[in-house]
């Protein structure tokens, strides 16, 4: 339930089904529906709950902590877009949790594909910003081989990257993953098994 | 590797990636109770998921991503702006558009009036004089004197004095 407690905008009470706890899916469609006539409020309250998901998906690829913001923002700002769209045309779904998850996974991949070009490496800002001094040679070789497979990670086949960041960095279900990304939850756990096959195949040819 | 070990090995994937549950995870464990090599590998998968796996957000990310909610809402206002005034504008294009049709319409639509002899002779072909055309042009000048001469003028005339000049 979600209610507009602010003065002088439209005010909007969505009851969903008359249950206590509604799904979120449909917790989603009504604040994006209150935000589309009016209710900032609703805007705050879905970037909060959705916030740390987007984050966590395109934190890999940004250089800063404002880069990965920035991202984290046209992901928001085009999935409103989408569902404004949707309601526009008279309806239909509105799964804005999968639309955000697969518009930051291709805002992901664009930017890692510019950053490319540009020569510029992404996962500077986490690694600078967990960097601490060095206090014995096997943290030092810890953070090198961890600095190594998080590069690998970034190398690995779209797909393979696409599933293995959504299982490991935005932890989603398996089921989630395939949703988003438009494929079979079998052919999603195919993928990240290959990704980590590669993963473990780059860590044993690796000297150190 | 048996063939239940090769079986198993993509689960031993997702068992380090905690996803598995269930009939599959019992049966995994059960496997891996007896078997040291797949033992291995699934410390081995684990390992690999630990490296590649991102420390928690740090202050910097945790502070920028405090300032998402507000500043996603203020750039979802201007675009909102920004396509309002391309659509004002766009409209006001519209308009003016069909104001200038409407007027040119009588115009355009007039039934096209034959003109005058006089004007119809000046209209034919007449065979230029090669002597005043090449003076008239300036073409060939080398003192580089004819700057504003423009390639698609230079190249009109170019042909003019070589179809004079009967090559």
């Amino acid at each position: 339930m979600i209610e507009d407690e602010g003065e002088g905008r439209p005010s909007l009470r969505v009851v969903t089904g008359g249950t206590a706890r509604p799904r979120a899916g449909l917790e989603d469609e009504a604040a994006v529906a209150a935000f589309l006539v009016g209710d900032d409020e609703a805007f705050g309250e879905l970037v909060r709950r959705h916030q740390g998901l987007v984050i966590a998906i395109v934190r890999r690829y940004a250089r800063t902590a404002e880069d990965a913001r920035d991202l984290a923002q046209r992901t928001f700002l085009r999935a409103f877009e989408a569902a404004r769209r949707t309601l526009r045309r008279g309806g239909g779904a509105v799964p804005f949790k999968s639309w955000l998850v697969r518009i930051a996974v291709n805002l992901a991949k664009n930017h890692l594909r510019d950053e490319s070009r540009f020569a510029r490496a992404p996962l500077e800002a986490i690694e600078a910003e967990h960097a601490s001094a060095p206090d014995g040679p096997e943290r030092l070789e810890r953070a090198e081989r961890q600095r190594r497979v998080r590069q690998e990670v970034l190398r690995l086949p779209r797909r393979q990257r696409e599933v293995l960041t959504l299982r490991v960095d935005a932890e989603l279900p398996f089921a989630d993953i395939a949703l988003a990304l438009g494929i079979t939850e079998n052919a999603a756990k195919v993928s990240f098994h290959h990704a980590v096959t590669r993963l473990r195949a780059g860590i044993e040819e690796d000297p150190s | 590797m048996t063939p239940t070990c090769q079986e198993l090995a993509p689960l031993l994937s997702l068992r380090a990636a905690g996803a598995l549950d269930g009939e599959e995870a019992a049966r995994v464990e059960s496997h891996l109770a007896t078997c040291a090599g797949c033992r291995a590998e699934a410390e081995q998968a684990e390992a690999a998921l630990d490296l590649a796996r991102l420390p928690p957000f740090g202050p910097a990310e945790r502070r920028a991503a405090g300032e998402l909610p507000e500043r996603a809402l203020a750039a979802f206002r201007r675009a909102d702006a920004r396509r309002g005034r391309m659509r004002r504008a766009l409209a006001g294009f519209a308009v003016a558009a069909a104001a200038a049709l409407a007027l040119l319409a009588p115009a355009l639509l007039r039934k096209p009036v034959h003109a005058p002899a006089a004007e119809q002779a000046s209209l034919t072909w007449q065979s230029p004089d090669p002597d005043t055309l090449w003076s008239e042009t300036d073409v060939l000048a080398l003192d580089g004197s004819s700057d504003a001469t423009d390639s698609s003028t230079l190249s009109t005339e170019s042909t003019a004095v070589a179809t004079a000049d009967g090559f």
